[in-house]
């Protein structure tokens, strides 16, 4: 290039113009060469034998049965919340949410090592160059974004609710629920590309490798799972008492709260201590009643009596088992004569709220353990658990059991 | 084929009823959702990997026989701090629901890290231990060359 510059520089001025054509093209085209394979060369510059397909498969597949266990255990949550008219929940098992629920927060929190490693593991095809091959390449890229945008956002948001920390700007039970479907969509789509994979290498073992790689492989996954078992092993206790003590990171501890039960509102914080210690209180049965009933707390006293062994089982995953005491909500519904049929409305001494009141189905309010709680533990119930009388059922989400009830309404 | 189809459509649709609910639903909000997706997203990518990687390149500098144990380690204690953080900070907390985070999470974070570090301590000495006898025998037998410890192949090099 020096020696037809020179030249040109001796030649007339046609050439000189074609010399330098030449060499700012060249220059061009070298720019782009390099911009193009630079980051082609990315990819290869991850040297870990664990950028690989078998341990995508493993970490896949795994992560793959929790979100779906997720999902499944969410969905039965959110429908026994808001039930659709047709669905009719039964009341039994009595632990069934307690269990689904359970299930649903520790899903999750194993999940947390394994979407991570599993993220790491395809990460280099997060920068391979040219982004796309195809059109139809090109068309899943997006949907790869959804799949671990959906993915990250389910578990950030669902650790940090369990936390009881609200630092986003959404309601968090909508936009869990909604994201959720996102993110089971987009994991079908990325299933259906990808089980060939799972297929060739987990399923069949079909594909060989490395004689050294398998060491590697397994002791890479045993410490993702080692990091998945560390957590879980340190916050089930939460909802399985019997470990209650080894859940040294859980947000609730069974045991720990007023009358050994953990409390997620207090009386303070619903505004209502003052209606619920007011001696003038009165339990009113109305609506589509043969007759409206009124009781004072001395007369639901003095109304038979009975205990159950019931959890409180909250969305957030923990639940804690305790005795309670008190009127059937049987009993005192069909003293006032509700059809056998009828859907009732509990209505708390809240003012405000998402939870003041709650709707309980004829399975659940026929059930002879569903109560008007009147004790807790042996104990008149302490304000915080909804003095002075709180609903409590079997196989019931937690914010239904509803506190400081004093209106039931046939509906 | 027909199957895939199948999971395409129901794939595409779901993400639909998903996306519809989030612009639609008044209690989510979708410019506040929007940033924490792809704040989620960007994150990860951008700020946990590139530490990861870090950590990846600088412990591949380890002896092979330390390697694994720490790595492991590694992944166990960031994902247990990573996910008990919230609770360390302690924004949940409120004064009148005195059950609601009732244990010293800072502590207890402290306490799990100790034993997951023991646990990769013993590890890595008892393979460090084993190397050491390996490269005895060879010596032993008499093969005139030093023993070396050579990085095993499963351990990968770096892991970038």
């Amino acid at each position: 290039m020096i020696a037809s510059v020179a030249a040109s520089v001796l030649g007339p001025p046609r050439a000189l113009l074609r010399a330098w054509w030449r060499a700012s093209r060249r220059a061009v085209e070298g720019a782009l060469r390099r911009a193009l394979e630079v980051p082609a060369a990315v990819p290869g510059r991850f040297t870990s034998r664990l950028h690989d397909e078998r341990v995508a498969a493993w970490l896949g597949l795994a992560l793959g049965v929790c979100v779906l266990t997720a999902f499944a255990t969410g969905l039965f949550s959110h429908f026994m919340q808001h039930p659709p008219g047709w669905a009719r929940w039964p009341s039994r098992p009595v632990n069934l949410y307690r269990v689904t629920q359970g299930l649903h927060v520790m899903c999750g929190l194993a999940a947390v090592p394994l979407l991570l490693a599993k993220l790491w593991t395809v990460y280099p095809r997060l920068l391979r160059w040219p982004p796309a091959r195809s059109v139809a390449e090109a068309a899943g890229r997006p949907l790869v974004l959804l799949l671990v945008g959906g993915a990250l956002f389910q578990l950030v948001t669902g650790v940090l609710n369990i936390s009881y920390w609200y630092a986003f700007p959404f309601f968090f039970t909508t936009a869990h629920y909604w994201t959720a479907y996102v993110l089971v969509g987009a994991l079908l789509i990325h299933v259906a590309n990808e089980w060939h994979k799972v297929r060739r290498t987990v399923l069949t073992g079909a594909v060989m490798t490395g004689p050294g790689d398998a060491a590697g492989r397994r002791g890479f996954l045993l410490g993702v799972a080692a990091a998945s078992g560390v957590i879980v092993a340190t916050t089930v206790g939460e909802a399985f008492s019997p470990l209650a003590r080894l859940a040294v990171l859980a947000p609730r501890r069974p045991g720990v709260g007023s009358q050994g039960l953990p409390v997620n509102k207090s009386a303070a914080g619903a505004g209502v201590g003052a209606a619920a210690r007011d001696p003038g209180f009165r339990l009113t049965v109305t609506g589509r009643v043969t007759r409206e009933l009124a009781w004072s707390l001395p007369e639901l006293r003095a109304l038979p009596s009975h205990a159950a062994r019931l959890p409180i089982a909250c969305v957030e995953g923990w639940s804690a088992e305790a005795v309670w005491e008190g009127v059937r909500l049987r009993d005192v519904l069909e003293a006032a004569g509700a059809d056998g049929g009828a859907r009732v409305r509990v209505e708390s001494l809240e003012r405000g709220g998402r939870y003041r009141t709650s709707l309980v189905d004829p399975p659940h309010w026929r059930d002879p353990l569903t109560l008007l709680a009147l004790r807790l533990n042996g104990e008149p119930l302490d304000l915080d658990h909804g003095y002075p009388c709180r609903l409590i059922a079997p196989d019931r989400p937690g914010v239904m059991q509803t506190k400081w009830v004093h209106r039931l309404v046939v509906l | 084929m027909k199957g895939r189809a199948v999971m395409y459509a129901a794939g595409l649709v779901l993400i639909g009823v998903g996306l519809r609910g989030v612009v639609v639903d008044a209690d989510v909000g979708v410019a506040g959702w929007a940033v924490w997706f792809a704040g989620a997203v960007v994150a990860h990518d951008a700020v946990l990997v590139p530490v990861v990687l870090a950590a990846g390149v600088a412990t591949g500098r380890l002896p092979a026989a330390w390697r694994r144990p720490v790595r492991a380690a590694l992944i166990a204690g960031g994902c247990v701090s990573l996910v008990s953080l919230p609770l360390v900070l302690g924004y949940g907390r409120r004064a009148d629901v005195p059950s609601q985070l009732p244990l010293p999470y800072g502590r207890n974070l402290a306490v799990v890290l100790a034993v997951i570090a023991v646990a990769a301590v013993l590890a890595g000495a008892v393979r460090a231990g084993a190397a050491r006898r390996a490269g005895r025998r060879v010596r032993l037998r008499g093969s005139g060359r030093r023993a070396r410890k050579a990085p095993r192949r499963g351990d990968g090099g770096t892991r970038g």
